[in-house]
């Protein structure tokens, strides 16, 4: 039974799935690979740029694929030709030339190559100053210190003296410069439609300059391992236009006041949860509690958190019910999230979470 | 030009020769006792076959997590610590062992030695080597394994954030460690003083030379990553700050002495693979290795360019434009010797004789699969691209077709054509086949997708990832390949059990083939061979068959020589270095009582095994 099986498998693998027809897919697939890079809409493309950093990047993956794939066809061709040309044909069992080698080739195939490295080099060279740039000084530019936590992001606006978590907020075509450091571990910022990644490290700032060339929405998240929640430290990115309603100076005027007083019976209870139940020893809300001083522990500044889309670095959309589920049980939502379980009973979450929702 | 003029069997020592034999011993204790390169180099090699099998399992537990999004199979703090195992154990305890196995076994057979140039320290190298895996694999059962990434960047492997897993993971790293650099040392000796009469450096057959480069990659890069292991582990103990930046230390000394190590690793791992193919690709077209000495050039300078690329790795950190261009500028070098195999590959496939059994169709696959993760690693070195690609999937992309499709096709090619000289058996062609289409197949419906996934933004190492980021199906699509890929490997592991067992009897030269470890038995015998060959080319079998006046000759005069005797010397020394760590771990969870004195027991008994050693007679 077995044997018949190997048989017939040995038969197959000698016809069907010989080197020699399979050689002759080799085409289709690297059709397949040109085809298969292409961009279509998908939320976090590389290669669908929205921010100059994206673009620059963009550029070179699209200048190193076409060479890439030049070389990759050759190579493969070469091997084709020779699997079909040169297969050992039955019954022939002479020897072919037993050549050693040729000089003229191994001088082109080291050469030729070499030019084209040196060139690259050149270009490589001249995209990586042209990233390091930093911003003129004449020009309106949004200065962002981001700090990386444990599992989310805190912007500090630098000019505009407002503290926001998770969602940052730019102007279409301004200049951007975030200066990036970390509380605790290594992280990484990073958008892939607006820029390339940079690490958030302890101890250090790094800058990250780049303009948004496009108004939208744009996902992003941490892409250096930072702990159990890894997978959940997202970033929003808004890029506002530069006038109308929406505008990125209508944000920031919004998000420079301080807190709104509660109206609701709920919403005045929950704001006593937040003073009473231990809240206000990580979270500061602007004209209720403000914390002098942060740690690794201090949590996002609330002062505006109905405002936001997210929350918990985008685990989960911010509404009521997600907000009363997170501050219950943070930890439940989020593995080994660093926010204290407070027990809190669940009228006084609902309360809470009414209250936090309310701070447009 | 087509007929032989000998078999290689007619060859035989002018008279008999004398030896001493090893008193051997048998069964087990022969095992724990050997000193014979060839044993040692078995049990590498299945040691590395297992622990492949170890990750391949916990890369398929993760896969299973990625298949969907919103996942909850396992969470993330356990997902961190497959991934850590996976790479740790791929890269340490799979690949590199399975490469020490084809150095043992075939380094002193291919230059007509009769052993490496020591060794009991041989032993020591592997029974260490076994130590630091066992170690490490212990923090599974010892609360929870390593989760930091097997790169470790600081400070989350430091105490305030790393678990107990990294504990083990830097103690059997720092033992993984000691085993390589002494194997390192003993194999440089092997092969620079041990050659057969005639055999010049350039009569050195290509995989001698490759094992040559990366004995000197890992005598000169893992120094570097000790001391950072050393320094991390004194961190975690002492309350030391190397990398504690609070006060005062840096966590980019980690990343400098990890990849001034890492980075010459991958070529540890790719080189011995490109070597196998440079033996397997000629013997198969019948014709010599195209530009031999232009593939072993090449090979030497990617070791040495090799040492000045570590901070392609680091690009996202923000070193500066200056640093950036210069690591950028070296990177792309190396495409350069990388090309030139490739093109000699050809070159040897060009107009020669082609024939496919299964060693032939993994080194033929070898090439395309090699150069896409060749390729793709060219576009990370243009550093405005890589602040995109690194540690995105396209990098996960790149690392698995020069590792997977590379290194380890590599190792498979060479099992399958050097079965027949380690068991004196062939592997089963038609299970091999299989092997390799169902390999192939799944190594691409994994990867290749991976290269989509990382343009699309996703991130390496997350646990789970929402449904809205649409990364599902590929990402399914690569738990399908991984399914294939361990069928595949199935197959192999029993191809090899039945081979083993039952497999056709080969004879001393199954593939006509070129090399010297060709023309002793299969299994060699003892001593390698009953005479010390005197090498008149570089492919002293072919010609001695088929080249009127290139026949190998036997010294006129019987030899006498001495093979050293068994010991249990190294495994006992391996034992009290092992215990020391033990004891270094042991006090970590239960500081400041007695288990102090189990290291310093162990010291001890580490000097004392040495001076027993030392003292034996041999």
């Amino acid at each position: 039974m077995f044997r018949n099986f190997t048989n017939k498998l040995s038969g197959w693998l000698k016809t069907a799935a010989s080197p020699r027809n399979l050689a002759l897919l080799a085409p289709m697939a690297l059709a397949l690979l040109l085809s298969a890079c292409g961009g279509d809409g998908h939320p976090r493309d590389t290669l669908n740029p929205a921010g100059d950093g994206a673009e620059v990047s963009a550029w070179f993956y699209w200048l190193y694929l076409i060479l890439d794939s030049v070389i990759f066809a050759i190579v493969v061709s070469a091997l084709v030709v020779a699997i079909v040309k040169f297969s050992k044909k039955d019954g022939d069992d002479t020897l072919p030339p037993q050549s050693h080698g040729n000089m003229k080739l191994e001088v082109i195939w080291t050469v030729i190559p070499t030019i084209i490295v040196v060139i690259l080099g050149v270009i490589t060279i001249g995209g990586v100053f042209k990233l390091s740039e930093k911003p003129a000084e004449e020009q309106k530019v949004i200065e962002i210190d981001v700090t990386g936590k444990q599992w989310w992001w805190e912007f500090d606006y630098r000019n505009e003296k407002i503290s926001t978590a998770n969602e940052m907020h730019v102007e279409e075509g301004t200049q951007v410069a975030l200066h990036l450091t970390s509380a605790d571990v290594i992280h990484a910022f990073w958008v892939p439609r607006i820029s390339g990644k940079r690490d958030a490290t302890p101890g250090r700032s790094y800058p990250l300059y780049f303009k948004a060339t496009q108004a939208g929405e744009f996902i992003g998240q941490c892409a250096e391992l930072c702990g159990a929640s890894h997978a959940r430290m997202g970033i929003k990115m808004m890029v506002h236009p530069v006038k109308g309603p929406d505008s990125y100076d209508n944000w920031v005027k919004s998000q420079k006041t301080v807190a709104a007083a509660p109206q609701t019976a709920l919403q005045k209870a929950g704001k006593k949860v937040f003073e009473t139940k231990g809240c206000a020893s990580c979270h500061t809300i602007r004209g209720v509690k403000e914390l002098t001083q942060r740690s690794r522990t201090t949590g996002p500044d609330l002062t505006h958190v109905g405002s936001r889309t997210t929350i918990a670095a985008l685990a989960l959309t911010n509404n009521v019910e997600n907000l009363a589920k997170w501050v219950k049980n943070p930890q439940a939502v989020k593995e080994a999230a660093l926010m204290t379980n407070l027990n809190l009973s669940d009228a006084d979450s609902k309360a809470v979470a009414e209250y936090l929702f309310s701070l447009k | 030009m087509s007929a032989k003029l000998h078999d290689i069997e007619v060859l035989q020592a002018p008279e008999p020769h004398m030896h001493f034999e090893r008193p051997g011993k048998t069964g087990l204790v022969d095992w724990l006792t050997t000193v014979d390169h060839k044993k040692i180099g078995v049990l590498y090699w299945l040691a590395g076959t297992f622990f492949l099998l170890c990750g391949g399992l916990e890369a398929l537990l993760f896969r299973i997590q990625l298949a969907v999004p919103d996942n909850d199979f396992m969470g993330g703090e356990t997902f961190n610590g497959m991934v850590t195992m996976h790479a740790t154990t791929m890269v340490f305890l799979a690949i590199m062992p399975m490469t020490a196995g084809f150095a043992n076994f075939l380094v002193p057979l291919v230059i007509g030695a009769r052993d490496v140039a020591f060794p009991r320290l041989n032993a020591w190298s592997y029974w260490t080597f076994l130590a630091g895996a066992l170690v490490i694999n212990a923090s599974f059962v010892f609360g929870g394994a390593p989760a930091a990434g097997w790169t470790g960047y600081a400070p989350l492997t430091g105490a305030q954030y790393g678990g107990s897993g990294i504990d083990f993971w830097w103690a059997g790293l720092a033992l993984l460690s000691a085993s390589s650099m002494a194997a390192s040392v003993n194999f440089i000796v092997t092969i620079l003083n041990m050659r057969a009469p005639g055999m010049t450096l350039l009569r050195v057959p290509v995989i001698g030379w490759m094992m040559l480069v990366i004995q000197f990659l890992l005598a000169l890069s893992f120094p570097p990553v000790t001391v950072g292991l050393i320094l991390l582990g004194f961190d975690r103990m002492f309350g030391s700050n190397f990398y504690n930046v609070s006060m005062g230390g840096d966590p980019h000394l980690w990343q400098h002495l990890f990849w001034l190590f890492g980075h010459p690793e991958v070529y540890v791992l790719i080189l011995p693979a490109m070597g196998i193919v440079s033996e397997i690709l000629p013997v198969f077209s019948r014709r010599p290795l195209f530009g031999q000495t232009a593939v072993i050039f090449s090979g030497i300078f990617i070791g040495f360019v090799g040492f000045g690329v570590w901070a392609h790795h680091m690009f996202t950190t923000g070193m500066g434009p200056v640093a950036d261009a210069a690591f950028a500028a070296t990177t792309a070098i190396i495409a350069i010797p990388t090309g030139v195999k490739i093109f000699n590959w050809l070159g040897t496939l060009w107009g020669g004789k082609l024939t496919f059994p299964t060693p032939m169709l993994f080194a033929v696959a070898f090439i395309p699969i090699f150069t896409m993760g060749g390729l793709s690693g060219l576009m990370h070195a243009a550093a405005p691209l890589d602040l995109q690609q690194h540690d995105s999937y396209f990098v996960v992309a790149h690392f698995h077709y020069v590792l997977v499709g590379g290194a380890l096709m590599g190792l498979f090619a060479g099992s399958y054509f050097y079965f027949p000289k380690v068991t004196g058996r062939m592997m089963n062609d038609t299970l091999g086949k299989l092997h390799f289409w169902l390999f192939v197949a799944g190594m691409n419906i994994t990867f290749f997708p991976q290269h989509i996934l990382g343009n699309q933004g996703m991130p390496r190492r997350i646990y789970t990832y929402p449904a809205d980021a649409q990364w599902d199906f590929y990402n399914m699509l690569g738990t399908v390949g991984v399914v294939v890929m361990t069928i595949a490997t199935l197959i192999y592991v029993y191809n090899v059990i039945v081979s083993y067992k039952k497999g056709e009897i080969a004879g001393r030269d199954p593939w006509d083939a070129a090399t010297l470890e060709w023309l002793t038995d299969s299994p060699p015998k003892m001593q390698n061979f009953d005479f010390t060959p005197i090498v008149l080319s570089e492919r002293p079998v072919w010609d001695h068959k088929y080249t009127e006046g290139m026949e190998i000759i036997a010294p006129e005069k019987a030899e006498a020589f001495h093979m050293p005797s068994y010991s249990w010397k190294p495994m006992i020394s391996s034992c009290f270095v092992t215990l020391l760590v033990v004891g270094l771990l042991l006090n970590t969870f239960n500081p400041g009582n007695w288990l102090w004195a189990i290291s310093a027991v162990a010291a001890v008994g580490v000097v004392g095994s040495v001076y027993a050693w030392v003292s034996e007679p041999v």
